[in-house]
């Protein structure tokens, strides 16, 4: 029997644990499969680590090989890798080695300017990573050697994710194109259309696939991204496509406010039936948001943390992670701190638990 | 391409010859009148300066441009490539511009007043001068009044923009209507261009001369300044007329097509050529949607690389043709972008610490001017107003702007701010 929304929001609703300040700005945020380590990638070219086993969140020495952004890591599922990609093109991986991790391998140029994203397949023998170049890469997690290359986006490819299961990879680009691919052979399987997240308004093309979430029972394809209104500053409504992942159908199309909330940043497709999504749009808006997909409005959302650009559970213990940008983080010309000096933005991450899971 | 238009440099007239003519008399009259220097200008006009204004509306950034700053705090996630010039390295997303440094100069040193779209995008486009309680006239507007519009008696300042077109009188300021902005509205000429199938080249002459009669009598009895710029925009829109192959895409070169882009600024970039080529003075090309408070990198790797494919096709096709010794190119916006990253991912207005590119018309080839500091903040060097640059480009056009000024019904008004002066290591 489906739980009623209300019964969710009781075993759902997150309690704040800690907010860890990250100076300057990261990106996404995740917890190794332990629990107890938190990796983010940062503006600054570095990744930052997180020790949580401690009684409060202590940083460790960051990793440095990167350059340019660190948009894009994930831990293998048995927590022995951390891999990392950067906006220069550049591929990394690190063995754990009991929380002080050492590169393994990198590659300069795994792909040509922006690595936007990377997954690990389920039993961490394969890396696949996608780009500004257009193409999506499968490489062997062992060494990093190339083992496919996938064509046919005919722009930037943004989100790309295994299924958690079969040897499927989808990928989606700026136009709104998701395409599922062979794992092994490269061949093209389908493709779903989440062209509504896409419009060309003036001279820029604008949304696209932001994010990509695949259920854990590999039949439900989530599309995050924003119905656009317009470029420039881009506005559009948060929004949430979901697709059968056999049929490529859409199911349901799940908006989450007003335009100014803009980008659906990252999704995750809960056990229990229902979407984790966070938005980010003008500096501080930004919600979180729990959802059954055929519920009309949200049994969770909140509007206290502002510009959410990720989100990350940790299941076994029923912990979130969410990067959030600070407050008062946009102005137009010179604002300069009380010692003069010009300052950057930062980004508290905010460490969540499930309320049944804190209760325990 | 179409060989068959006449390019300026074919029509360069002796004084002599150009005295004799009686419309090229009566367009001097027209495009110079109230010049206090009339011989100066007259020796300006020979030299067929002209001038191609590439408009960013709402702001480029510097950093995902002109100035980047790879692997620092406010850097973003492109990476620096070196250009055609040893020693330049700009924005990856202009790959294309990156090959033609050699025939641009980039400024790094600007330091404006205004983080408004509002009043931003006036000030630096009249130069933004001392406030003596007229409104200034758009660069454009001083330059088709200043140098008139040429042998070619096409008008002097022409504005391909996306969407509507139409006379724009407002940017003439004080010069009056006449020198305001025909626009052409996503490269379309004006409606009804063409004279109607029914009304023979010999009915048009008499009809003319009908309107003419009619305009003097009720010129007559009215201020001088209205209806000579309804005459005036009346006698552009007879030119025009006779030049209907300016806006004919069927004749254009695959090639070329391709090689601009055949997206908005591509095409109105090559338009742009067509008009340069057949002796428009100025001509303005306008790119809106560079505001990007959110989503600036997206945004700007979206945006950037169009402007590229098209703004170095025009550089290279002007520098191939021997165009860039009399066309000054310029590339800008109202102000540049914060180096501060924004919660929506973007940057907001700058004008504090910026870059524009400039080049041809004596415009030092292949050199920076000015830098900023090493997270892009702010000027490391001195600073440069819009002022300074309007001072060079004037200069650059071959009118000196501490001598020439406008006559405002009496009223000497400088062409340039009084209190700066031309960047002299821009100028060869």
């Amino acid at each position: 029997m489906t739980e009623q929304p209300q019964d969710l929001a009781t075993r759902f609703e997150p309690k704040e644990l800690a907010v860890i300040g990250a100076d300057p700005q990261v990106f996404a945020a995740k917890f190794n499969p332990s629990g107890k380590l938190l990796a983010a990638g940062g503006f600054d070219g570095r990744v930052r680590l997180w020790d949580l086993a401690t009684e409060a969140p202590q940083e460790l020495p960051a990793l440095t090989a990167h350059d340019g952004w660190v948009q894009a890591l994930a831990f293998s599922r048995d927590g022995q890798r951390l891999y990392t990609a950067d906006s220069w093109g550049k591929l990394c991986a690190w063995d754990a080695n009991d929380g002080k991790p050492e590169l393994a391998w990198s590659l300069n140029e795994a792909h040509d300017g922006w690595l936007r994203d990377l997954d690990v397949n389920a039993d961490g023998t394969r890396i696949v990573t996608c780009g500004r170049d257009q193409v999506v890469r499968i490489w062997a997690a062992v060494d990093g050697a190339p083992l496919l290359e996938l064509q046919g986006h005919k722009t930037d490819v943004y989100s790309v994710r295994f299924h958690p299961e079969k040897q499927l990879i989808a990928s989606g680009d700026d136009r709104g194109i998701v395409k599922l691919w062979g794992a092994t052979d490269g061949q093209l399987v389908r493709e779903f259309d989440a062209s509504l997240l896409y419009l060309e308004h003036r001279l820029q093309d604008v949304g696209g696939v932001r994010t990509l979430a695949i259920d854990r029972a590999g039949k439900r394809l989530a599309v995050g991204g924003t119905i656009p209104k317009n470029g420039a500053t881009v506005q559009g409504t948060p929004s949430v496509l979901l697709f059968n992942f056999e049929t490529a159908e859409l199911t349901h199309t799940l908006n989450f406010g007003a335009s100014t909330h803009c980008f659906v940043h990252e999704i995750i497709l809960h056990d229990e039936g229902f979407v984790m999504a966070v938005t980010s749009g003008t500096p501080g808006q930004g919600q979180v948001i729990f959802q059954l997909p055929d519920e009309e409005t949200p049994f969770y959302t909140t509007t206290k943390l502002l510009n959410c650009h990720s989100i990350n559970l940790h299941g076994p213990t029923g912990r979130i992670a969410i990067v959030t940008t600070n407050r008062g983080s946009n102005g137009n010309g010179r604002r300069l701190a009380e010692n003069g000096e010009y300052e950057g933005n930062n980004s508290p991450i905010h460490l969540l638990q499930f309320a049944e899971a804190a209760s325990s | 391409m179409n060989t068959s238009l006449c390019k300026p440099w074919e029509h360069q007239l002796s004084r002599r010859q150009l005295l004799g003519t009686t419309t090229g008399a009566a367009v001097a009259a027209v495009g110079l009148g109230p010049l206090l220097q009339p011989v100066i200008a007259e020796e300006l006009k020979k030299k067929q300066k002209q001038v191609l204004f590439v408009w960013l509306d709402g702001g480029m950034s510097q950093l995902e441009s002109w100035d980047p700053k790879p692997n620092t705090q406010f850097g973003g996630p492109f990476r620096a490539i070196p250009t055609s010039v040893p020693g330049i390295h700009i924005s990856e997303l202009l790959p294309k511009s990156a090959r033609q440094m050699h025939h641009l100069a980039v400024i790094r040193s600007l330091c404006t007043q205004d983080n408004s779209h509002s009043a931003g995008v006036a000030r630096i486009q009249r130069g933004d001068p001392k406030d003596r309680g007229v409104t200034y006239p758009y660069f454009g507007s001083a330059v088709a009044k200043l140098l008139g519009p040429g042998e070619s008696k096409l008008p002097p300042y022409v504005w391909i923009k996306p969407g509507s077109g139409g006379f724009k009188h407002t940017d003439a300021g004080f010069l009056g209507p006449k020198f305001g902005a025909l626009a052409f509205g996503d490269g379309q000429p004006p409606e009804n261009l063409l004279l109607h199938k029914s009304i023979t080249e010999q009915a048009d002459d008499e009809r003319d001369q009908l309107r003419r009669a009619a305009n003097r009598r009720y010129a007559a009895k009215r201020r001088k300044q209205v209806t000579e710029a309804n005459s005036y925009v009346f006698e552009m829109a007879r030119t025009l007329m006779k030049r209907q192959d300016l806006f004919d895409t069927t004749k254009l070169d695959p090639s070329d097509v391709e090689r601009y882009g055949t997206h908005e600024i591509g095409r109105h970039m090559l338009q742009a050529r067509k008009m340069l080529e057949a002796g428009v003075t100025f001509v303005k090309v306008n790119s809106y949607g560079w505001d990007t408070h959110g989503d600036n990198f997206n945004g700007h790797a979206s945006l950037v690389p169009k402007f590229d494919q098209a703004f170095a096709a025009i550089v290279e096709d002007l520098a191939e043709r021997g165009m860039m010794e009399n066309v000054l190119v310029i590339a800008m916006s109202e102000f540049g972008r914060t180096p501060r990253i924004n919660g929506h991912i973007g940057r907001d207005h700058w004008p504090e610490a910026w870059s524009l590119a400039m080049g041809g018309c004596g415009v030092r080839e292949g050199i920076t001017v000015g830098k900023t500091n090493e997270k892009g903040t702010f000027v490391a060097t001195d600073e440069h107003d819009i002022g300074h640059i309007f001072h060079t480009w004037f200069r650059a056009l071959g009118i000196d702007s501490t001598d020439i000024e406008y006559d405002n019904g009496g009223q000497p008004l400088p062409i340039a701010h009084d209190d700066m002066h031309v960047i002299e290591e821009l100028l060869a």
